[in-house]
């Protein structure tokens, strides 16, 4: 028991202090942090566990989004089996691109991933244009089907969902990372040649961590679909491509919570700053070649040892319950 | 097809060819040189683009633009490889990748404060046109491809005839025993990259008139640079102007054909190259330093 709650403690106060935020800021930030978290999660893990650089994550993204849109606005009405078709679709792409793709060198991965997004980009917007409507986009608000335990179609409630999922997805990832899995994914970092005479695939560690990082971000595509109400090929433009990357490298590479950190403080960024001066990509781009420079840990691999040791002093004097 | 769309096509697509040589040998020399994947080529592509603007705007000469533009750049590139990529050279990567994109979209946002949003129009310096096999081509569109032709033509001169030139090819084969014989590779490395810069703000000032300059112009341009060095293989010269013009082709016939594959059909090449071929056509086999 002591166990489980020492294992799980970490994910639950984070959560709890998410839960806590929800009272103070308005809704749709809420959402927008819990939804960018779980798209961010997966780069973090290629990058951080892997050390695989991908600027194509907003392929995956649209890939979960586009199928979750395509069911709910030519089939069917219950958002829930559309986020299941999203996931589905998410695991078939990373099956079929993964075994080419991580085969390559990790510059040349970085830039075919954004290859990938740029073709999915142009399939969405003009060759698909008969299905996708283009430019235009889908919209299915309406279509979505009121659901008996939590109505997705409903903000409040839409919270509360993604609230969970994220949970479940800490707990995965953190599961991942005390794993003997985890454990191969990083020395895969740290020296292939090692892990090959160890009598582990490199390519087989990788392509397994390629697919559930990249099913995860086709997770967050669909919940983003789900929770607009409508997807357009704008969320996979080049320019986004970065987006990810840049909140990986905010919060902290490779730390588990490093991605809500992230995410806080890159929305909340965005909000505050374009606020004030009206374009915020200034202060992002300088923020991140200063992190880059002050030694690449990010907000919360900087905090996390001085909250550490903070934190477990007083846990110290706490009686066990 | 008749010939006369199929002239104009093989032209403009030996146009953008250029512009995409200029601006991806920046990128392709500082990968082979220094193992970093420098993004912020794309944004001295856009700054060279807006001070060619301005100057033509002022003085009414868009050479002038073109030059001040790769003085202005020169300068600015130096300034960033000395306080920026100094310190970041000895590491991962991957991490040279982000610190860039990070210079990129600060830079870009510096663009807007001074320059605004909206698109501008750079008046193209010459209207006229030559009569080529019965079809009217843009002089200008001629010149653009002379000067990336010089321009190939001038590196390798510098590399194969100059003494700095010498050093860095021996640096991109092997750094290590360039830095044993005495040689300062740091400084080669500044000099690399302020010819890097320079080149793409010339590619920037010399597309200003044949497109409108706007603020994510570099952005729009980072995929089909990206595929260029890819194809050619990182850190290979030669490569580069072949895929560079290779690209220009498929995104300029592509369109006559069927609009919407010039956009994806140089995706789908590359990655029917990388299965075939994971460095590119002329890509070293050399891993990492």
């Amino acid at each position: 028991m002591m166990n489980m709650f020492r294992w799980w403690w970490g994910i639950l106060l984070a959560f709890f202090l998410l839960a806590v935020l929800r009272v103070f800021l308005p809704l749709p930030f809420s959402n927008e942090i819990i939804l960018f978290s779980i798209y961010v999660m997966g780069c973090s893990f290629l990058l951080g566990r892997l050390g695989m650089l991908s600027f194509g994550q907003p392929a995956y993204l649209a890939t979960g989004a586009y199928a979750t849109a395509f069911y709910l606005f030519y089939f069917g009405t219950n958002p829930y089996i559309g986020i299941l078709i999203g996931i589905l679709a998410g695991l078939l792409i990373s099956l079929i691109v993964g075994p080419l793709f991580v085969r390559l060198r990790s510059d040349y991965f970085a830039l075919v991933n954004l290859a990938l997004a740029v073709i999915i980009f142009y399939m969405m917007q003009t060759v698909l244009a008969g299905i996708t409507n283009g430019d235009n986009g889908l919209w299915f608000l309406t279509n979505m089907a009121p659901t008996p335990v939590l109505d997705l179609s409903i903000q409040d409630q839409f919270y509360i969902f993604a609230f969970v999922v994220a949970l479940a997805i800490w707990a995965l990832y953190k599961y991942l990372d005390d794993s003997l899995f985890g454990a191969c994914c990083l020395a895969s970092k740290i020296n292939e040649d090692k892990v090959n005479f160890l009598g582990y695939s490199n390519f087989r560690i990788r392509l397994t961590a390629f697919v559930i990082a990249n099913t995860t971000t086709a997770l967050a595509g669909s919940m983003y679909a789900v929770y607009l109400g409508f997807v357009s090929p704008e969320m996979t433009s080049a320019a986004r491509a970065a987006d990810p990357i840049v909140v990986t490298i905010l919060g902290g590479v490779g730390t588990l919570y490093g991605p809500i950190v992230g995410a806080i403080a890159y929305t909340g960024m965005k909000d505050v700053i374009s606020g004030l001066i009206g374009n915020w990509e200034l202060f992002i781009g300088f923020l991140l070649v200063f992190i880059m420079l002050a030694g690449e840990k990010g907000i919360w691999g900087t905090l996390e040892p001085l909250l550490k040791r903070a934190l477990f002093r007083k846990n110290a004097f706490k009686p066990e319950r | 097809m008749d010939t006369q769309l199929l002239i104009s096509g093989v032209l403009f697509g030996l146009s953008m060819g250029s512009i995409f040589f200029l601006m991806a040998i920046g990128l392709s020399l500082c990968f082979g040189l220094m193992r970093i994947i420098s993004l912020d080529q794309l944004l001295y592509y856009s700054i060279g683009a807006y001070i060619t603007y301005s100057i033509s705007l002022v003085t009414g000469s868009m050479w002038l633009g073109v030059m001040a533009g790769m003085v202005v750049v020169g300068i600015i590139s130096f300034g960033v490889e000395r306080f920026i990529f100094l310190r970041i050279y000895d590491r991962d990567l991957a991490f040279s990748m982000i610190a860039s994109f990070g210079i990129l979209i600060g830079g870009v946002g510096v663009i807007k404060s001074i320059w605004g949003l909206v698109p501008r129009p750079v008046p193209v310096p010459m209207i006229t046109q030559i009569n080529i096999l019965g079809t009217e081509i843009p002089v200008y569109r001629l010149i653009v491809i002379a000067i990336a032709l010089l321009v190939y033509l001038g590196i390798w001169l510098f590399l194969n005839r100059t003494i700095i030139g010498k050093a860095i090819r021996a640096g991109i084969e092997d750094m290590e025993h360039v830095e044993g014989l005495g040689i300062n590779v740091y400084r080669l490395f500044t000099i690399t990259f302020v010819i890097a810069g320079t080149l793409s703000g010339l590619a920037g000032g010399l597309h200003g008139p044949l497109v409108m300059v706007d603020p994510q112009m570099g952005l729009e341009m980072m995929p089909f640079i990206f595929m260029v060095v890819i194809i050619g293989g990182l850190g290979s010269i030669k490569g580069t102007l072949i895929s560079a013009f290779l690209v220009g082709q498929v995104v300029s016939l592509g369109s006559l054909i069927y609009a919407p594959l010039a956009q994806m059909a140089p995706f789908a090449i590359m990655l029917l190259i990388l299965l075939v071929k994971p460095t590119g056509l002329y890509g070293s086999k050399l891993l990492k330093r």
